[in-house]
Protein backbone atom coordinates (compact mmCIF):
# COMPACT_ATOMS: atom_id res chain seq x y z
CA UNK A 1 0.00 0.00 0.00
CA UNK A 2 2.86 2.33 0.78
CA UNK A 3 6.15 2.69 -1.11
CA UNK A 4 8.21 -0.37 -0.32
CA UNK A 5 11.48 1.47 0.10
CA UNK A 6 12.45 4.13 2.53
CA UNK A 7 14.07 7.31 1.32
CA UNK A 8 17.40 7.59 3.03
CA UNK A 9 19.27 10.83 3.70
CA UNK A 10 21.40 11.86 0.75
CA UNK A 11 19.23 9.98 -1.70
CA UNK A 12 17.09 12.75 -3.00
CA UNK A 13 19.17 13.47 -6.10
CA UNK A 14 20.10 9.89 -6.94
CA UNK A 15 17.86 7.03 -7.97
CA UNK A 16 18.06 4.47 -5.21
CA UNK A 17 18.59 0.74 -5.37
CA UNK A 18 16.45 -0.46 -2.53
CA UNK A 19 18.40 -1.85 0.40
CA UNK A 20 16.20 -4.71 1.43
CA UNK A 21 15.17 -4.22 5.07
CA UNK A 22 15.51 -7.98 5.52
CA UNK A 23 19.11 -7.71 4.39
CA UNK A 24 19.77 -4.99 6.94
CA UNK A 25 18.35 -7.34 9.54
CA UNK A 26 20.56 -10.26 8.65
CA UNK A 27 23.83 -8.35 8.28
CA UNK A 28 26.31 -8.99 11.05
CA UNK A 29 29.22 -6.96 12.35
CA UNK A 30 32.30 -7.55 10.18
CA UNK A 31 34.50 -7.53 13.28
CA UNK A 32 32.56 -9.61 15.80
CA UNK A 33 30.01 -11.33 13.47
CA UNK A 34 27.32 -10.43 15.99
CA UNK A 35 23.95 -8.90 15.14
CA UNK A 36 23.50 -5.25 14.25
CA UNK A 37 20.70 -2.85 15.02
CA UNK A 38 19.48 -0.22 12.59
CA UNK A 39 19.44 3.27 14.04
CA UNK A 40 16.87 4.89 11.81
CA UNK A 41 17.46 8.43 13.04
CA UNK A 42 21.20 8.33 12.51
CA UNK A 43 20.89 6.03 9.50
CA UNK A 44 23.57 3.78 10.92
CA UNK A 45 24.00 0.09 11.59
CA UNK A 46 25.17 -0.27 15.15
CA UNK A 47 27.39 -3.04 16.49
CA UNK A 48 27.18 -2.86 20.26
CA UNK A 49 29.71 -5.66 20.60
CA UNK A 50 32.34 -3.79 18.59
CA UNK A 51 31.29 -0.32 19.74
CA UNK A 52 30.98 0.78 16.13
CA UNK A 53 28.27 2.47 14.08
CA UNK A 54 28.46 1.76 10.36
CA UNK A 55 27.10 4.55 8.15
CA UNK A 56 24.73 4.18 5.22
CA UNK A 57 25.72 6.65 2.54
CA UNK A 58 23.60 7.19 -0.54
CA UNK A 59 21.76 3.98 0.28
CA UNK A 60 24.93 1.87 0.46
CA UNK A 61 25.84 0.41 3.87
CA UNK A 62 29.55 0.86 4.49
CA UNK A 63 30.59 -2.15 6.52
CA UNK A 64 34.21 -1.14 7.03
CA UNK A 65 35.55 -0.69 10.58
CA UNK A 66 37.81 2.16 9.44
CA UNK A 67 34.76 4.05 8.15
CA UNK A 68 32.65 3.41 11.24
CA UNK A 69 31.93 5.83 14.04
CA UNK A 70 33.27 4.77 17.45
CA UNK A 71 30.56 4.70 20.07
CA UNK A 72 32.89 4.95 23.08
CA UNK A 73 32.66 8.15 25.05
CA UNK A 74 30.23 9.93 22.74
CA UNK B 1 45.28 7.55 -19.76
CA UNK B 2 48.84 7.20 -18.53
CA UNK B 3 49.23 10.97 -18.44
CA UNK B 4 46.65 11.01 -15.65
CA UNK B 5 49.08 9.13 -13.41
CA UNK B 6 51.95 10.76 -11.59
CA UNK B 7 55.38 9.13 -11.81
CA UNK B 8 54.92 7.81 -8.28
CA UNK B 9 51.67 6.15 -9.29
CA UNK B 10 53.31 4.52 -12.28
CA UNK B 11 55.82 2.75 -10.07
CA UNK B 12 55.02 -0.89 -9.42
CA UNK B 13 53.44 -1.57 -6.07
CA UNK B 14 55.69 -3.54 -3.78
CA UNK B 15 53.50 -6.51 -2.95
CA UNK B 16 53.68 -5.93 0.81
CA UNK B 17 52.40 -2.37 0.39
CA UNK B 18 49.23 -3.47 -1.33
CA UNK B 19 46.90 -2.93 1.56
CA UNK B 20 43.22 -2.17 1.42
CA UNK B 21 43.83 1.57 1.47
CA UNK B 22 46.02 1.51 -1.59
CA UNK B 23 43.53 -0.68 -3.43
CA UNK B 24 40.73 1.71 -2.56
CA UNK B 25 42.81 4.69 -3.66
CA UNK B 26 43.61 3.03 -6.97
CA UNK B 27 39.98 2.26 -7.71
CA UNK B 28 38.85 5.71 -6.64
CA UNK B 29 41.22 7.13 -9.27
CA UNK B 30 40.14 4.64 -11.91
CA UNK B 31 36.38 4.56 -11.36
CA UNK B 32 35.66 7.10 -14.09
CA UNK B 33 37.53 5.32 -16.85
CA UNK B 34 37.42 1.72 -15.64
CA UNK B 35 34.74 0.54 -18.06
CA UNK B 36 36.40 2.08 -21.10
CA UNK B 37 39.86 0.81 -20.23
CA UNK B 38 39.13 -2.59 -18.72
CA UNK B 39 35.57 -3.36 -19.74
CA UNK B 40 36.67 -4.73 -23.09
CA UNK B 41 39.60 -6.88 -22.11
CA UNK B 42 37.72 -8.42 -19.21
CA UNK B 43 34.35 -8.85 -20.96
CA UNK B 44 34.88 -12.45 -22.02
CA UNK B 45 35.79 -13.56 -18.53
CA UNK B 46 32.93 -11.64 -17.00
CA UNK B 47 30.36 -13.06 -19.42
CA UNK B 48 31.69 -16.58 -18.91
CA UNK B 49 31.51 -16.26 -15.14
CA UNK B 50 27.95 -14.93 -15.19
CA UNK B 51 26.93 -17.67 -17.63
CA UNK B 52 28.41 -20.23 -15.23
CA UNK B 53 26.51 -18.66 -12.33
CA UNK B 54 23.29 -18.63 -14.34
CA UNK B 55 23.72 -22.32 -15.14
CA UNK B 56 23.87 -23.21 -11.44
CA UNK B 57 20.67 -23.94 -9.54
CA UNK B 58 21.19 -21.62 -6.55
CA UNK B 59 19.30 -18.35 -6.30
CA UNK B 60 21.22 -16.25 -3.78
CA UNK B 61 24.38 -14.92 -5.40
CA UNK B 62 27.20 -12.90 -3.86
CA UNK B 63 29.29 -10.95 -6.36
CA UNK B 64 32.55 -10.02 -4.69
CA UNK B 65 34.19 -6.94 -6.16
CA UNK B 66 31.09 -5.93 -8.07
CA UNK B 67 32.95 -2.77 -9.09
CA UNK B 68 31.08 -0.60 -11.56
CA UNK B 69 28.49 -3.35 -12.00
CA UNK B 70 29.52 -4.45 -15.49
CA UNK B 71 28.19 -7.97 -14.84
CA UNK B 72 24.91 -6.98 -13.21
CA UNK B 73 22.77 -6.72 -16.38
CA UNK B 74 23.71 -10.27 -17.38
CA UNK B 75 22.39 -12.33 -14.48
CA UNK B 76 19.40 -14.54 -15.15
CA UNK B 77 16.04 -13.27 -13.96
CA UNK B 78 15.79 -15.91 -11.23
CA UNK B 79 18.97 -14.85 -9.46
CA UNK B 80 19.12 -12.49 -6.51
CA UNK B 81 22.50 -10.78 -6.54
CA UNK B 82 24.18 -9.04 -3.63
CA UNK B 83 27.21 -7.03 -4.75
CA UNK B 84 30.04 -5.92 -2.50
CA UNK B 85 33.06 -3.76 -3.21
CA UNK B 86 35.71 -1.94 -1.22
CA UNK B 87 35.41 1.17 -3.37
CA UNK B 88 32.50 3.53 -2.82
CA UNK B 89 33.32 5.30 -6.06
CA UNK B 90 32.96 2.08 -8.02
CA UNK B 91 29.76 1.15 -6.16
CA UNK B 92 28.19 4.49 -7.00
CA UNK B 93 28.55 3.57 -10.66
CA UNK B 94 27.24 0.09 -10.02
CA UNK B 95 24.18 1.57 -8.44
CA UNK B 96 23.51 3.78 -11.44
CA UNK B 97 23.81 0.71 -13.65
CA UNK B 98 21.65 -1.45 -11.37
CA UNK B 99 18.77 0.98 -11.10
CA UNK B 100 15.69 -0.95 -12.10
CA UNK B 101 17.46 -4.31 -12.27
CA UNK B 102 15.22 -6.75 -10.45
CA UNK B 103 18.06 -9.20 -9.94
CA UNK B 104 20.08 -6.81 -7.76
CA UNK B 105 19.21 -7.34 -4.13
CA UNK B 106 21.74 -5.01 -2.54
CA UNK B 107 25.03 -3.20 -3.04
CA UNK B 108 27.23 -2.94 0.01
CA UNK B 109 30.64 -1.53 0.80
CA UNK B 110 32.61 -4.30 2.45
CA UNK B 111 36.03 -5.82 2.80
CA UNK B 112 35.81 -9.16 0.99
CA UNK B 113 38.13 -10.71 3.58
CA UNK B 114 35.82 -9.72 6.45
CA UNK B 115 32.24 -9.39 5.26
CA UNK B 116 29.08 -8.68 7.23
CA UNK B 117 27.21 -11.80 6.16
CA UNK B 118 26.23 -14.63 8.50
CA UNK B 119 27.47 -18.14 7.70
CA UNK B 120 25.79 -19.96 4.80
CA UNK B 121 24.15 -16.81 3.39
CA UNK B 122 24.60 -17.60 -0.30
CA UNK B 123 24.23 -20.43 -2.79
CA UNK B 124 26.94 -19.03 -5.05
CA UNK B 125 29.81 -16.60 -4.66
CA UNK B 126 31.57 -15.23 -7.71
CA UNK B 127 34.69 -13.06 -7.65
CA UNK B 128 35.84 -11.59 -10.94
CA UNK B 129 39.26 -10.00 -11.14
CA UNK B 130 39.41 -9.78 -7.36
CA UNK B 131 41.59 -12.64 -6.12
CA UNK B 132 44.89 -11.00 -7.05
CA UNK B 133 43.84 -7.61 -5.70
CA UNK B 134 42.97 -8.46 -2.10
CA UNK B 135 45.80 -8.25 0.42
CA UNK B 136 45.30 -11.82 1.69
CA UNK B 137 43.83 -14.13 -0.98
CA UNK B 138 43.63 -17.13 1.37
CA UNK B 139 41.55 -15.08 3.81
CA UNK B 140 39.23 -14.20 0.94
CA UNK B 141 38.87 -17.88 0.17
CA UNK B 142 38.13 -18.73 3.81
CA UNK B 143 35.54 -15.97 4.01
CA UNK B 144 33.77 -17.19 0.87
CA UNK B 145 33.75 -20.73 2.24
CA UNK B 146 32.08 -19.34 5.35
CA UNK B 147 29.34 -17.29 3.68
CA UNK B 148 28.47 -19.83 0.98
CA UNK B 149 26.36 -22.75 2.17
CA UNK B 150 27.82 -26.25 2.14
CA UNK B 151 27.26 -27.70 -1.32
CA UNK B 152 27.19 -24.25 -2.89
CA UNK B 153 29.64 -23.00 -5.49
CA UNK B 154 32.54 -20.56 -5.41
CA UNK B 155 33.74 -19.13 -8.72
CA UNK B 156 36.69 -16.96 -9.59
CA UNK B 157 37.72 -15.33 -12.80
CA UNK B 158 41.24 -14.09 -12.65
CA UNK B 159 44.49 -13.91 -14.38
CA UNK B 160 46.82 -16.55 -13.04
CA UNK B 161 50.46 -16.47 -14.02
CA UNK B 162 51.28 -18.64 -16.99
CA UNK B 163 53.54 -21.54 -16.18
CA UNK B 164 54.89 -21.29 -19.71
CA UNK B 165 53.68 -20.75 -23.26
CA UNK B 166 52.55 -17.86 -25.43
CA UNK B 167 50.75 -15.80 -22.83
CA UNK B 168 53.90 -13.93 -21.90
CA UNK B 169 53.32 -11.16 -24.44
CA UNK B 170 49.79 -10.44 -23.27
CA UNK B 171 50.94 -10.41 -19.67
CA UNK B 172 53.72 -8.01 -20.49
CA UNK B 173 51.36 -5.74 -22.40
CA UNK B 174 48.94 -5.70 -19.48
CA UNK B 175 51.53 -5.22 -16.77
CA UNK B 176 51.64 -1.42 -16.40
CA UNK B 177 47.85 -1.06 -16.18
CA UNK B 178 47.67 -4.15 -14.01
CA UNK B 179 49.96 -2.62 -11.45
CA UNK B 180 47.91 0.56 -11.38
CA UNK B 181 44.86 -1.50 -10.38
CA UNK B 182 46.72 -3.69 -7.94
CA UNK B 183 46.67 -6.70 -10.23
CA UNK B 184 49.70 -8.92 -10.08
CA UNK B 185 50.91 -10.41 -13.35
CA UNK B 186 52.73 -12.99 -11.26
CA UNK B 187 49.71 -14.05 -9.18
CA UNK B 188 49.40 -17.83 -8.93
CA UNK B 189 46.44 -20.04 -8.17
CA UNK B 190 48.33 -21.46 -5.22
CA UNK B 191 48.27 -18.03 -3.56
CA UNK B 192 44.47 -18.22 -3.45
CA UNK B 193 43.75 -21.89 -2.86
CA UNK B 194 45.23 -24.43 -0.51
CA UNK B 195 46.68 -27.51 -2.24
CA UNK B 196 43.57 -29.69 -1.78
CA UNK B 197 41.44 -27.03 -3.48
CA UNK B 198 43.90 -26.64 -6.35
CA UNK B 199 43.54 -30.36 -6.93
CA UNK B 200 39.73 -30.37 -6.89
CA UNK B 201 39.06 -27.08 -8.70
CA UNK B 202 37.49 -27.04 -12.14
CA UNK B 203 39.69 -24.76 -14.27
CA UNK B 204 38.64 -23.33 -17.64
CA UNK B 205 40.88 -20.97 -19.63
CA UNK B 206 38.93 -18.07 -21.14
CA UNK B 207 39.47 -16.12 -24.31
CA UNK B 208 41.30 -14.00 -25.26
CA UNK B 209 44.30 -16.35 -25.43
CA UNK B 210 43.60 -17.89 -22.05
CA UNK B 211 44.62 -14.73 -20.29
CA UNK B 212 41.93 -15.31 -17.68
CA UNK B 213 40.83 -18.55 -16.06
CA UNK B 214 37.41 -19.46 -14.70
CA UNK B 215 37.85 -21.43 -11.48
CA UNK B 216 34.93 -23.29 -9.89
CA UNK B 217 34.95 -24.97 -6.50
CA UNK B 218 32.24 -26.88 -4.69
CA UNK B 219 31.92 -25.62 -1.13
Amino acid sequence: MMPDTETLPGDSAVPNVAVDPRLLEILVCPVTKTTLTYDRAANELVSKAAGLAFPIRDGIPIMLPEEARHLDGV
Amino acid sequence: MTEALTPAERKPHPRAALDADSVRAAYARWAGVYDAVFGGVSAWGRRAAVAAVNALPGRQVLEVGVGTGLALPHYAAGKRVTGIDLSGEMLARARARATGAATVEALLEMDAEATSFPDNSFDIAVAMFVASVVPHPRRLMEELRRVVRPGGDILFVNHFAAEKGPRWWAERAMAPASRALGWHPDFRLEALLPPEDVASADLRPMPPVGLFTLVRLRN
